[in-house]
């Protein structure tokens, strides 16, 4: 009788085998609401799923909870992949969720990533398409809802931070199916005006309602417009298609007026330390031409005027000199030409002196042969007929006076008679 | 705004105001000029400031479906 008793985990055990047995319950696709939901500290989730009559505990271990893009939250409208199975311990089946999708946009978001890849791979997110943000927009486009929270907090953000902006609103609808196209309209209607800057957004919503912002045809309005473009949907955790093609991208609708314009505080810091500088860089200024000044007056010549002259004067004593020098030099140099040549002509002389005086002597011995004067010293006397010199009998005649010259003296006499030879 | 031709936007008058300053601060200028200068920059810098004090209240449209412009006014 007792063996037809089988325990609680026997059954439990039994009932769990035949869960993971049938095929149909391995793979089950459950759509409901969020209910009681627990997130585990060690990041698993555990929550019950339930519709309008029925609920079913589920589990969703952090493996597969960390891949999640969003939080659960209860009275979420989830769709769910995973398997049925038991739970030993307290005999209940539940719900093992591998994959977890909100309702409604379960579709969209297939279709949010296949347009992201579609115009990602196009280039439409290129880093480099996107336009430089003027720092100083005179005129800001707003393409929003002329209702609501966003544009309040825009315009608030704007006069706040920086109220010489003007703007523009370009009011359309941002939830709802005629939404995208509005805002396509708008985004070119902008262009027509002179803005430096457009912000296109809407205040934060659920996935479904912000799903205009991940409008193929919005992506491309914004990507074609030639104006900078600031992206605000008020969803911090996941980007829109929008975020990604805008040239910035603003977390919220105040987010995004924020980075639209500067605050007036740091202008007037900035303005004030310009002012700063500029003191600063012109006391630079005349100090430093000051002190020039006061260099050149207290140079030499500024304080020696005469020392100019000085100068000159130096200068023409030194080429003075140095004329004198050379002057000097040459006439030495001609002296001793003039003195080399009196000394070679002083030689000749000389030579020439002492060829003369040979020469004297010898003319004066050949003469001292010659005279007279000797001639009559030996004996000879000399004959003249009234000064003639008689050389010969011819000359003279019987009874002729004459004089006969002795070396110390003469004495006439009377021819008594010739004598022929 | 509209009755002066040509005037500078905030940014340029902000931008050349950068471009004094920095020239001054560079010393690289004559005494004469960076007198110039240095009043220019005054007067930009005076401009600037003046411009944002001044300001008017916030000019705000709303481009209505026909496309003319309307003053808009965000209801508290």
């Amino acid at each position: 009788m007792e063996d037809k008793y089988i325990t609680v985990s026997q059954l439990s055990r039994y009932l769990k085998f035949k869960f993971d047995q049938d095929v149909n319950l391995n793979h089950v696709f459950l759509k409901g609401e969020i209910f009681n939901f627990k997130a585990h500290t060690r990041g698993h989730y555990y929550f019950t799923i339930k519709d309008e009559s029925s609920r079913i505990n589920a589990v969703m271990f952090y493996s597969q909870a960390s891949k999640l893009s969003f939080l659960p939250e209860d009275g979420m409208k989830i769709m769910v992949a995973g398997r049925i199975s038991i739970y030993e311990a307290t005999g209940g089946y539940q719900i093992y969720v591998e994959e977890m999708v909100q309702d409604g946009v379960g579709n969209l978001y297939l279709e949010y990533e296949k347009l992201k890849k579609k115009l990602a791979s196009e280039g439409l997110f290129d880093p480099s398409k996107k336009k430089k943000i003027p720092k100083f927009p005179e005129t800001i486009g707003i393409i929003t809802a002329p209702t609501g929270a966003a544009i309040k907090d825009i315009l608030s953000t704007i006069k706040r931070r920086w109220p010489i902006t003007k703007t523009i609103l370009f009011p359309s609808l941002v939830q709802g199916a005629s939404a995208a196209p509005e805002i396509v309209k708008q985004i070119q209607n902008a262009q027509k005006y002179p803005l430096d800057l457009l912000i296109v957004g809407r205040g934060g919503g659920s996935i479904e309602d912000l799903w205009c912002f991940n409008d193929e045809q919005v992506a491309r309005a914004i990507y074609e417009c030639d104006i900078p473009i600031i992206s605000a949907v008020g969803h911090e955790i996941d980007y829109t298609i929008a975020d990604f093609v805008a040239d910035l991208r603003a977390p919220t609708p105040t987010g995004a007026a924020e980075m639209a314009v500067p605050n007036q505080k740091d202008f007037y810091t900035y303005i004030h330390q310009v002012n700063l500088r500029l003191e600063k860089a012109m006391m630079h200024y005349i100090q430093n031409n000051r002190e020039r000044l006061e260099t050149l007056k207290n140079s030499y010549i500024l304080k020696n005027p005469l020392s100019i002259y000085q100068i000159k004067e130096q200068k023409f004593d030194t080429l003075y000199e140095k004329l004198y020098l050379v002057m000097n030099s040459i006439l030495i140099n001609e002296r001793n030409k003039l003195e080399e040549k009196i000394d070679k002509s002083k030689n000749w002389m000389e030579r020439y002196l002492e060829k003369s005086k040979n020469q004297y002597l010898y003319i004066l011995n050949k003469l001292e042969v010659l005279n007279p004067i000797l001639t009559l010293k030996r004996g000879y006397s000399i004959t003249k007929k009234q000064d003639d010199i008689i050389t010969s009998i011819q000359k003279i005649k019987k009874e002729d006076l004459v004089t006969i010259d002795l070396v110390d003296g003469s004495f006439t006499a009377n021819v008594e008679e010739i004598i022929k030879k | 705004m509209a009755n002066k031709e040509k005037e500078l936007t905030f940014e340029e008058n902000l931008e050349k105001l950068e471009m004094i300053v920095k020239n001054l601060e560079s010393g690289n200028i004559p005494l004469d000029d960076a007198i110039k200068n240095f009043n220019e920059a005054t007067l930009l810098a005076k401009k600037c400031d003046e411009k944002l004090k001044n300001a008017e209240e916030q000019v705000n449209k709303i481009v209505n479906k026909d496309g003319t412009l309307e003053e808009f006014n965000v209801e508290d």
